[in-house]
Formats: C-alpha cells, sequence, structure tokens
C-alpha cells in the first residue's frame, strides 16, 4: 500500500507507524502530528483550529507537526494500539479523508479508519436517536436503515446502544453497508455491548462496513466528545433522520451540525406523550422534514433515488420478490399473511400464535429457521419481517 | 455423687422390682440434626438429695424445661415422684438435644424409675411427643424422620401422641402407638391397654390448585410450561406486569406428575421437622416466597442447628420465584449450589446438615424497573442504564442453569372476553406423564446418572454426554449454526439440546429432528433483546 519510510521506522514505534498510515498517508507526518496532539493537547487544538481557517488546513497542519517534539513513549503506545486494532489513519488533506468531510468544515486532524469508508458518490443517510430508545423506535429505525441499505444507501449512526444499534445492525448486511463513528478511541470498549467479539462492532467491519474515530485510541468517550463526533456523523451523509429522543437528546446536536452543512433534516413522528418525542416533535415544529416511511427518506437524498432503484436491488436479491421468498421458505404461510398485514407494525408472539392458529411448537420452530435465515428479527414488542412484503 | 458408680453396677445385676431407689429405667429417643437422626437413650435414677428432677446429658433449654412440665403432668395425673432427687441422662452426653419431643421418653422414664412402670416393659420403646401441664400428650415437629431413625435403628416400638399417629405410620415396619396423655402411656408402656393403632395410610393425589383450563390464548407459554413440566427445565419468565406470568407458573404444579412414594415421604420428612402436619402427599409441592427473602430463608439457616429453607421446603417440587430481579444477587446466587446439586448443606458451628431441594425453579421478571418496555401504548421510561442494572441482577451463571427463557406479553382484548380454549391441567398431565416416561426409559437404557440424591432422571439433570448421545448429529449441526447466528455463547449450546430433547420426547419421538433444535432456540429468548 504504502512504501515504508525509512525515516519512519527509526521514529517511536519502529515499524508501526509504516502500519498505521492510511493509503497516501505520510507516516512520518502522522508521527509527527499525532505525537504532537498528544504531547500537548491545548496547543494542538488550537493550531488545528487555526489551520481550518486557513485554504488548505492539511498542509497547515503539518508544518504544525513537523515543529514537534521528540519520539514520546506516549507516541509509541499510540502506535501500537492503532497497529493492533487494525486501524489505518488518514491525515486532513490526505486521499483517505473522506471528501465529505473534507467538503465541510467538519474534518478532523486525522480520521482513524477501521474496515472500509465508502466513496463519496455512494448516497448516504444518518439515522440517530437516543440509547434510551422504545421498541417502536428501534423497530423504525431498523426498519428504516433495512430498506436504505437494500436500496443501495449507506447508513451511518453513532454506534450507540437503542436507535444507533437498531440502525446498524439492520444495515450492516444489506447492499449499502454502514458505518459506525465512535464518539471515543478505538481501544476503548464503549458502549460495552458493541464491543468484544461476534458483537455489534465486530460484525460492522466483517460485512464490509467501517469503524471510524478523530480520537486517540485510549480517549474514553466524554460528553464533549461524543457530542463533536455528532457533526461527523452530520457532514459524512446526505440526510440526517432523527428516529426518536428526548428533548436533550444528542440527536439534536446532530440536527443542528446538518441544518450548518445545509444538509437535509428529517424526523419520525411518534407518540407525543412519550419522552422519546421530543427531539423529532422541536425539529418537526422547526420545519424539519417528516419521515413516515424509507419512501420519504430516500425521496429526500439529492440522488433522487426512489423505489424503482429499490426495486432493482430487491431484483438482485437471488431470493426473488420478499413475499413468495417467504412464504416459500420457513414460515408457515398463514403466519407470514399475519405479519405481512401488519408490515411494519410487530405482532407478538401470542399474537401471532393466535391468529395463525399454527401449533406453538411448529411455529417457535419456523420463527427460528426464519431468525436464522434473516427473515424475521424479534425484539421486545414482538415479530417482524425484515423485509417489506408487499413489495 | 458416689452414688452414680452404684447404679451402673446395679444395672448390670438385671432389673431390681422391689426397691424403687436402685431402678435404672431407659427409654429410647431421636435426636434429630436437620433430617438425621441419632438414637438416644433416656436413662433416670433415683439419687439422693433434695425432690427435683434434673436432666443432663447436653440438653437444650427446651429439653431442660422438661423438667418442670413433667412434674406438673404427673402431679395432674395422679402419678406420685419419689421424695428425691431424680437424675435423667440423656445418653450419648455428646449430642445436642433439642425440642419437646423429648417430654415423653424423659417422662416415661422418670415414671418408671419411679416405680410406676415396670423396667423390662421399657424394652426396645421408642418415644416422641410432647408433655403439657396437664398431663396431655400432644405431638412435637420431627416424628417423621424419628420414626424414620427409630426403624433403621431397630427399634421395636414407636409411642407417640395420637395426634401423630398417621405421620408416624408412613415409615412403614414400625409398631406405632399413639398415646393421648401420660396416664395412658402409662398404661400402654405397662401393658395395661393397648392404645391408638394407625389407620390405613391416607394417601392425597387429587388435583390441586388452579387449572390451566384459566390460562386464556397463550399458546407459546402453554407450550413452554408443558416443556418445563416435562424435563424438569428450570424457566424463566420476563414480561410486563398483568401478562399472567404467576398464573402461569400457579399451574405448573398441576401439569406434574405425582410423586412417588419415596419422594413423597422426603417431602412429608421436611414437612415434619417444621412442625406442620404432615399426610402423604402425592401432588409436588409450590412454594412462592416473597422477593425480599433472605438469603438464609431461602436456602435455610439458623444458629446451632441450620432449619430448612424455601429452597428444602419446595423439594421435589416448584420454587416459584416472582419479581426475581427485585431479590439480591447474593441471595440468588446462593441458589446455585442447591440447583447443581440438589440438595443444601448447611455448616454451622454445632452441627453439619444436609437438606434435600431437588427443585424446579420458576422465576418471572419485569423487563425493566417501570415494567412497560415491549407493552404496546404506553412508553417505557427506564434509562437504559438502568435496565441493563436491573437485568445484571440475574448472574451469568445462574441464567445459565435456566434452560426455558419465555417471554411474554400482554394477552389481546379479544382473547380475554372471548371463550376459554385451553385444554385443561388433566389432559396435558397426561401427556406430560407418557413423554416423561420415554424420557425415564432411555436415560436409564444410556446408563445416565442423575447427579445428586434424586429419584428420578429429568432430561434438566442428566450428563451432557448422555444428552449429546442421545441426539443426531444434523440436530447438533443445525444448533451450533443457529447460535452462531444469534451470537451466543457455547453454553446455551448444551441448554438448548436439552430442551430440544424435551420436545422430541413431547411429541413422541426418539429422533431429535432439527425442527425440535429450531423450536428450542426459540424458548430461549435473549433477556438483552437485540444486538
Amino acid at each position: 500500500m504504502i512504501a515504508a519510510d525509512p525515516g519512519a521506522t527509526t521514529r517511536a514505534g519502529g515499524a508501526s507507524w509504516a502500519h498505521v498510515a492510511a493509503a497516501g498517508t505520510d507516516p512520518q507526518a502522522l508521527a509527527g502530528i499525532v505525537e504532537r496532539a498528544a504531547a500537548d493537547p491545548r496547543g494542538f487544538a488550537t493550531d488545528w483550529r487555526r489551520a481550518l481557517h486557513t485554504d488548505d488546513p492539511g498542509s497547515a497542519i503539518r508544518a504544525a507537526g513537523t515543529q514537534a517534539v521528540l519520539p514520546s513513549p506516549t507516541g509509541q503506545r499510540v502506535a501500537q494500539a492503532w497497529s493492533e486494532g487494525c486501524v489505518r489513519v488518514a491525515l486532513a488533506g490526505d486521499p483517505a479523508m473522506p471528501e465529505r468531510l473534507v467538503a465541510t468544515s467538519a474534518q478532523p486532524p486525522w480520521l482513524a479508519i477501521r474496515g472500509a469508508v465508502r466513496r463519496r458518490d455512494t448516497p448516504a443517510v444518518a439515522i440517530v436517536g437516543s440509547r434510551r430508545a422504545s421498541a417502536y423506535g428501534r423497530g423504525i429505525a431498523a426498519w428504516l436503515a433495512e430498506a436504505a441499505g437494500a436500496a443501495g444507501v449507506h447508513v451511518v449512526s453513532g454506534g450507540a446502544v437503542g436507535i444507533d444499534a437498531a440502525a446498524h445492525g439492520a444495515a450492516l448486511d444489506t447492499d449499502g453497508g454502514t458505518t459506525v463513528v465512535l464518539g471515543c478511541g478505538h481501544d476503548v470498549a464503549y458502549p460495552r455491548p458493541h464491543a468484544g467479539p461476534g458483537k455489534l462492532f465486530e460484525r460492522v467491519v466483517d460485512a464490509g462496513g467501517a469503524l471510524v474515530s478523530e480520537s486517540l485510541p485510549h480517549e474514553p468517550p466524554r460528553p464533549w466528545r461524543v457530542r463533536s463526533r455528532n457533526r461527523l456523523i452530520a457532514a459524512l451523509v446526505d440526510v440526517v433522520v432523527v428516529v426518536e429522543g428526548g428533548s436533550r437528546s444528542g440527536s439534536l446536536v446532530t440536527a443542528t451540525w446538518a441544518a450548518d452543512y445545509g444538509i437535509t433534516v428529517l424526523a419520525v413522528p411518534g407518540d407525543v406523550r412519550a419522552p422519546g418525542s421530543g427531539a423529532p416533535l422541536r425539529l418537526l415544529r422547526d420545519g424539519a422534514g417528516v419521515c413516515g416511511s424509507p419512501d420519504d427518506l430516500l425521496a429526500a437524498l439529492p440522488q433522487g433515488i426512489d423505489r424503482a432503484r429499490d426495486d432493482v436491488a430487491g431484483g438482485a436479491v437471488p431470493d426473488g420478490p420478499a413475499t413468495s421468498g417467504l412464504v416459500a421458505s420457513s414460515l408457515p404461510e398463514a403466519a407470514a399473511a399475519v405479519l405481512a398485514e401488519a408490515w411494519p407494525r410487530p405482532v407478538t408472539m401470542a399474537d401471532l400464535a393466535a391468529q395463525s392458529n399454527v401449533a406453538a411448537g411448529t411455529l417457535l420452530a419456523a420463527i427460528t429457521a426464519a431468525q436464522v435465515a434473516g427473515q424475521v428479527t424479534r425484539d421486545l414488542d414482538g415479530l417482524r419481517l425484515c423485509r417489506d412484503p408487499h413489495r | 455423687m458416689s452414688a452414680g458408680n452404684s447404679f451402673t453396677v446395679e444395672v448390670s445385676a438385671g432389673p431390681a422390682s422391689d426397691t424403687s431407689s436402685r431402678v435404672l429405667a431407659r427409654v429410647g429417643a431421636v435426636a434429630l440434626t436437620g433430617l438425621a437422626g441419632a438414637m438416644v437413650t433416656a436413662e433416670a435414677v433415683v439419687a439422693g438429695g433434695l425432690p427435683q428432677i434434673r436432666i443432663v446429658g447436653l440438653p437444650d433449654a427446651t429439653v431442660r424445661e422438661a423438667a418442670d412440665r413433667i412434674r406438673s403432668a404427673c402431679q395432674q395425673s395422679a402419678f406420685s415422684l419419689p421424695g428425691a432427687k431424680v437424675v435423667v441422662n440423656l445418653a450419648p452426653a455428646g449430642i445436642r438435644k433439642v425440642g419437646p419431643g423429648f417430654d415423653l421418653p424423659i417422662a416415661l422414664a422418670v415414671l418408671c424409675a419411679a416405680g410406676h412402670i415396670p423396667p423390662d416393659r421399657l424394652d426396645g420403646i421408642v418415644a416422641w411427643g410432647e408433655v403439657g401441664l396437664d398431663g396431655g400428650v400432644s405431638p412435637s415437629a420431627g416424628t417423621l424422620p424419628v420414626a424414620t431413625a427409630a426403624r433403621r435403628n431397630g427399634a421395636g416400638r414407636l409411642m407417640v401422641a395420637s395426634q401423630a399417629l398417621a405421620e408416624a405410620a408412613l415409615v412403614a415396619g414400625l409398631d406405632v402407638v399413639g398415646v393421648d396423655s401420660l396416664r395412658d402411656a402409662v398404661a400402654v408402656a405397662a401393658g395395661h391397654r393397648s392404645g391408638a393403632r394407625p389407620g390405613p395410610v391416607a394417601v392425597s393425589h387429587s388435583p390441586h390448585g388452579p387449572d390451566l383450563a384459566a390460562v386464556r390464548g397463550q399458546h407459546v407459554a402453554r407450550r413452554c410450561l408443558e416443556l418445563a413440566a416435562v424435563g424438569g427445565h428450570h424457566m424463566l419468565m420476563v414480561g410486563p406486569p398483568g401478562c399472567g406470568k404467576s398464573m402461569l407458573a400457579r399451574r405448573l404444579p398441576s401439569i406434574l406428575p405425582p410423586l412417588a412414594h419415596e419422594e413423597a415421604l422426603e417431602v412429608a420428612a421436611i414437612r415434619s421437622i417444621m412442625g406442620e402436619r404432615v399426610r402423604l402427599d402425592l401432588r409436588p409441592p409450590f412454594r412462592d416466597p416473597h422477593h425480599a427473602t433472605s438469603t438464609a430463608g431461602l436456602i435455610g439457616g439458623g444458629s446451632g442447628v441450620a432449619r430448612p429453607g424455601e429452597v428444602s421446603r419446595a423439594h421435589r417440587g416448584v420454587l416459584f420465584l416472582d419479581e426475581v430481579l427485585e431479590t439480591p444477587r447474593a441471595t440468588l446466587d446462593a441458589l446455585r449450589e442447591p440447583l447443581e446439586t440438589g440438595r443444601v448443606v448447611l455448616v454451622r458451628s454445632q452441627s453439619r446438615v444436609t437438606y434435600p431441594a431437588a427443585v424446579q425453579l420458576v422465576a418471572a421478571a419485569n423487563p425493566c424497573p417501570c415494567g412497560r418496555a415491549g407493552a404496546a401504548g404506553r412508553p417505557c421510561t427506564c434509562r437504559p442504564d438502568q435496565v441493563a442494572r436491573h437485568r445484571s441482577r440475574l448472574s451469568g451463571p445462574l441464567l445459565d442453569r435456566i434452560d426455558l427463557h419465555l417471554a411474554m406479553e400482554p394477552v389481546s382484548q379479544d382473547v380475554l372476553v372471548g371463550p376459554s380454549s385451553g385444554e385443561s391441567s388433566d389432559v396435558v398431565a397426561a401427556r406430560v406423564v407418557a413423554a416423561r416416561a420415554l424420557a425415564t426409559s432411555r436415560w436409564s437404557e444410556f446408563g445416565a446418572q442423575p447427579s445428586g440424591p434424586r429419584a428420578r432422571m429429568l432430561t434438566r439433570d442428566v450428563s451432557s454426554d448422555a444428552v449429546r448421545a442421545s441426539t443426531g448429529r444434523p440436530a447438533q449441526r443445525r444448533l451450533a449454526r443457529a447460535i452462531e447466528a444469534f451470537g451466543w455463547s457455547a453454553r446455551a449450546f448444551d441448554r438448548c439440546l436439552r430442551v430440544a430433547r424435551t420436545i422430541a420426547d413431547v411429541d413422541g419421538r426418539d429422533r431429535v429432528e432439527p425442527a425440535d433444535v429450531d423450536e428450542a432456540v426459540a424458548h430461549r429468548v435473549d433477556l438483552d433483546g437485540p444486538s
């Protein structure tokens, strides 16, 4: 990928910086900037703010980096941690830095990337919301993410529990794929349920998605850091959808950044009495678009993706149109019909058994088979088909 | 003091019927440590000194108090006591004697020493009962284990209060006689009267408690309950308040097979030492301790000799823990060993007792602190960390022992007002009996040994090797794939395979089909929800 710079290998961290630098990033410059940032965070932040006002922040910050410091043990640890975490780091102004970030003022001095970042011409949406999500919110987030992903739209979110997790989980195996923008360093196991082997973050990377972070590997998720990464989420997409959140939710921060960058903001209406409806309600009052279905979301994309694209993408899936595939494969016909009729609302297991009149044992076995095949998802509020059965 | 030595000399010289001051009376009794009984002899002799009854041989306070009760009872019954000190020794003196059950043997020994009963008439008699100030004899806790110990140690005859006659008569091969008063006891012992004899052993096995027919809808929950009954699987129900969790749990005993005779005796023995009225009851016990129950209350405890806890009182039956996540985690973790071994060993400074505790655990919990997660209509107001803390109370090791996880939802309106369509407990119980017979015969064929002291082999308890050997490769491969897809730990494999085995048993099949495995996986809902 990159010819190892002999100069870099002599610096702290040995060969690590060469491994860590993304394609087109100079390991020596990266080492200098990161070591300076680690040694003097405040001074570096000032330099970066100054650099952002220049025409070429990348070059400006490189100048700050080279005037830096002696090789430090901290720099060595950073390089090692990134290297062991299979993380590549791109500097501002480098080709590996996502173009969307360069185009907005959201660009960080560096971006630590695990996995593959999508090209700029891939349409992308952010599906964000509260950690304290209701089953309704999670269901809607998954529905939107699944449909967007199936239409080839990339799904970006913050990797938190609740809405973020539902969106990532539903999108990770789709054509569109998903990117997690972390609010902490790559080395920090946060949120705990998503870190570790076989958990959400691993699955995202395995499915071809990406985990990105603007933090050093060990930096914990402080509130200001998490809010700051919301600007990256907003900058990385064409449309931001706020699914659920309290009146002081961080998703409002994301929406505000999106408005600053001129990016469309949609909100999903919820139960107006519920605490989780505060953020969408406020956004709708402030003039955000209404997102009542994946159609609304896709229609809001500037690329003009509509359901025609969806059908093409759907046709490319080997098992053909969803309804027939579903009925033919694992669910008893009566149960599939109940789920299809309720779509996109979930059906509780008890109601499904009662309405479909299928023996409980048979039904449960079929549900598992359908879950393993990725046709049905199960949440606290019941079962739901993964794909729109009417298409 | 010097007189003490001369008594033993007199004893070896044989019974002396002429003079009351030289009689060494001996009556059998039993010192209970938990359920285990050790034979004790109450020896009495009239010694020199001021008139009193003195009890030695490590009596506890209740036994020491027997002296006053017996003195009064003798007066009320018009038995004269010697005008000198009567020394009663409970031999061997190294074992602690507890409980008013020692009243009757001590009274008989004292009366024998006083010359009211010929000493040879007391040979081989074991007595157990409490004596009142009026001379009446009433039952004392622990009659059944006392009878068992007496039988095992070759006692010929057991004298108890006539109210405890039926209880003592549960032990076969023992001559049991019931008495109502001290006069009665003396007459029976002396052979003037035959005393009350036990009638035929009354067995109650009629189905009790609420019937399953009252459960509307809930087909999945019913299925889960039936599997629990067949395999003896522990079960966890998660659902919002009012969805019928405890209603369902209370109906589990009604579909469990009746207890075997020996099992019913074990249950009766626990009831007996708790001082409850004991009958031979073939219905599995059902215990539902409050969630604020202490660790000692749940697994047993107390100083001196530990008493059985709820887990032992539910032995061979169902232990229902409602609101299980409100119970402190340390208390729940104390359940792990009983669930593993089927018994509780409680060690105290003066004793080490073992109580049986082969229970089927049924636990119920709300999905989150406010209880509304997943309920349609009302939104849940809990923070994610509150929910996480709520759920973490059920520790991993305990959760791993629970095979069936049932997510319950509130029943919809039309099901509530519609006709009750479910099967009754009798119908389900018949299927359970048949399926259990299938499982039991298979496990004995496999030579599978249940861990712990258990009469029956349940699919819950057989070794995992036996479970694997009895399920085919295709089913196991299917399970491995499903577990990978759900991201579960390898520990789920064994539990799911057991449930799949039970499912095949319920459907009367010897082969475990891939569909059985699929259903078993659906019975293990992830408490943490998606991802």
